[in-house]
């Protein structure tokens, strides 16, 4: 037997959980560090999945007449930039781009690294681009009984009353990382607890 | 498994060992060779293998059992438990298993320490996504299935644990497959397994032997899968690294793990040229490729045969067997013809079945 394996194997466990928890402070950090912008969401459903109770959110927007809509489908793993605009309390979609200079361009104040697609909804007689942002953040983790009555607000939504909203910290790398949702006004941030 | 060397591979020996003597023994009495009064004392001097008993046995079981009691606790409580000792709770679990590898190894059972160093290694792939999880920290798949894999590595070289070494291969493997398979991705696995090959002969360890063996061939998938664009050309390639390979692990002896190495390469050096084939040739080439599959066969059969290898003559015939379809099916014959040739193909492979079965028994 090689005699300091004990204290080989002691090593290497303190080593992977300090990377661990190192992960989670500076994503932590990184998240409380970041500008916070908030986007309008859709839920789409709770899953119960291996990875426990989640709502996952849709950064979708309702695009003006007068505003195109990216034909090219991007991705978050595409690396591309999305400039975003404040209009309302909220931050707006303004338009893609490779890098982050692109994605400035058009008027945008802050970009963020995601890819979006585009969708032609019906609003009524009319109709509508809808842009859908991917930016790596699809959805808030919560016990089954807050994800569940997130939903059911989402859901229960009537026109008229207040959007829903996912608050996103974007860091200086532009990764957006959640810090929480705002639904019927209500306000569910991500804490340690 | 890591359990030094040849130790765990030569008990096993030993007690088939002890089964083949015990019956030679008794022909030899009763052929008048033998002493019947020295047969106990020549079965003494051949230890049996080391065996578990009951009680170990039912200890190990519990221990699963109690392990998975405490899994269905957390679970069933999981919403209701806050963040934090949610965290504290996984890193708790990786410690405890680390640390009880760690003890394993300091009163010299190794087996134990072995596997447990798999379960830390487990664990801790679980804890990554469940970290992302709790804290809500959004990653990609394939960077956190390579991370678990380079934690279940540190694992692997610091507690000379073979079952981690398994471990981490399976999680690059899953981690090539995880994203886009085909586009301009990198790969890790074929790095990773020739380390493990590495390992698995330090070490004399069969299961990680098999197990990088694999993942040098998933890992020349996946490789030929960024490179789409080279087709036939990579994939004769690649037979030609793992023919080369086989025949390095033939000349290495009789050692165990070359043996496995053997096997591995020689079926799918075997299955690359024959996928190689079914595409860009035509003409010339498509005849010369189909020929020299025919005689390639023929030869792995011959070698299989030659050195014994029940194994190795399997992947010669099956090669057989899927050359004359493959021939077949260029000609376009019909299926009265093809009846037939596969009715001879069956004859053959059922005959070399039979010799190598007699080969085996002599």
């Amino acid at each position: 037997m090689i005699r300091n394996l004990p204290l080989r194997i002691a090593a290497a466990a303190v080593v992977l959980v300090l990377l661990l928890v190192g992960v989670v402070l500076r994503e932590n950090g990184a998240r409380a560090a970041g500008r916070e912008v908030l986007l309008p969401m859709e839920a789409v459903d709770p899953r119960d999945l291996l990875t426990g109770h989640y709502v996952a959110l849709r950064l979708s927007q309702q695009l003006a007449l007068s505003q195109p809509c990216p034909r090219e489908r991007t991705t978050f793993e595409s690396g591309d930039w999305i400039g975003l605009k404040p209009a309302q309390g909220h931050y707006r979609f303004v338009g893609v781009g490779k890098t982050r200079q692109a994605a400035l361009s058009g008027g945008a104040e802050l970009a963020v690294r995601g890819g979006v697609y585009c969708s032609r909804t019906a609003f009524g007689d009319a109709e509508a681009d809808v842009v859908t942002l991917d930016i790596g953040v699809d959805r808030f983790h919560a016990d089954q009984d807050e994800a569940q009555a997130i939903e059911k607000a989402l859901r229960e939504r009537r026109q008229g009353e207040a959007p829903a909203f996912a608050v996103v910290s974007v860091g200086e790398d532009g990764r957006a990382r959640l810090k929480g949702v705002i639904v019927g006004g209500k306000r569910t941030d991500l804490t340690w607890w | 498994m890591g359990e030094g060397p040849a130790d765990g591979e030569a008990e096993a020996r030993m007690a088939s060992y002890k089964a083949r003597l015990t019956k030679d023994l008794d022909e030899w009495i009763a052929a008048g060779l033998v002493p019947a009064a020295h047969r106990g004392a020549i079965l003494d001097r051949v230890s049996d293998g080391r065996r578990i008993d009951a009680s170990a046995a039912l200890a190990v079981i519990g221990g699963l059992l109690l392990g998975a009691a405490a899994i269905a606790f957390v679970a069933a409580n999981w919403g209701a438990i806050p963040r934090l000792p949610r965290f504290g709770l996984m890193v708790g679990l990786f410690l405890a298993m680390a640390g009880g590898g760690a003890w394993a190894a300091r009163v010299g059972r190794p087996l134990l320490s072995n596997t447990l160093l798999a379960v830390a290694a487990l664990v801790y792939a679980a804890a990554i996504g469940l970290t992302g999880q709790i804290f809500d920290i959004a990653g990609d798949p394939q960077r956190a299935l390579r991370s678990a894999g380079l934690a279940a590595a540190l694992l692997t070289i610091a507690g000379r644990s073979s079952a981690a070494g398994v471990v981490a291969l399976a999680l690059f493997g899953f981690g090539e497959f995880a994203g886009r398979f085909d586009g301009g991705e990198s790969r890790w696995l074929i790095f990773a397994a020739p380390v493990g090959m590495g390992l698995a002969w330090l070490w004399n360890s069969k299961p990680l032997a098999h197990a990088s063996a694999l993942a040098l061939i998933v890992g020349l998938v996946a490789a030929i899968a960024q490179f789409e664009r080279w087709g036939a050309t990579s994939l004769l390639a690649s037979a030609a690294v793992l023919a080369l390979l086989a025949g390095r692990a033939r000349q290495l002896g009789e050692r165990r793990t070359a043996l496995i190495f053997l096997l591995w390469f020689v079926w799918g050096a075997l299955v690359f040229y024959g996928v190689a084939g079914f595409d860009e040739f035509k003409g010339g080439a498509l005849i010369a490729h189909r020929a020299a599959w025919l005689i390639i066969s023929g030869a792995v059969i011959a070698l299989g045969m030659h050195d014994r290898q029940g194994m190795v003559t399997a992947a010669g015939v099956v090669s057989m067997i899927a050359a004359v379809c493959t021939i077949l099916f260029d000609l376009g014959l019909g299926l009265m013809t093809a009846a037939g040739l596969f009715a001879v193909c069956a004859l053959i492979a059922l005959i070399a079945g039979g010799l190598t079965r007699r080969r085996i028994k002599a």
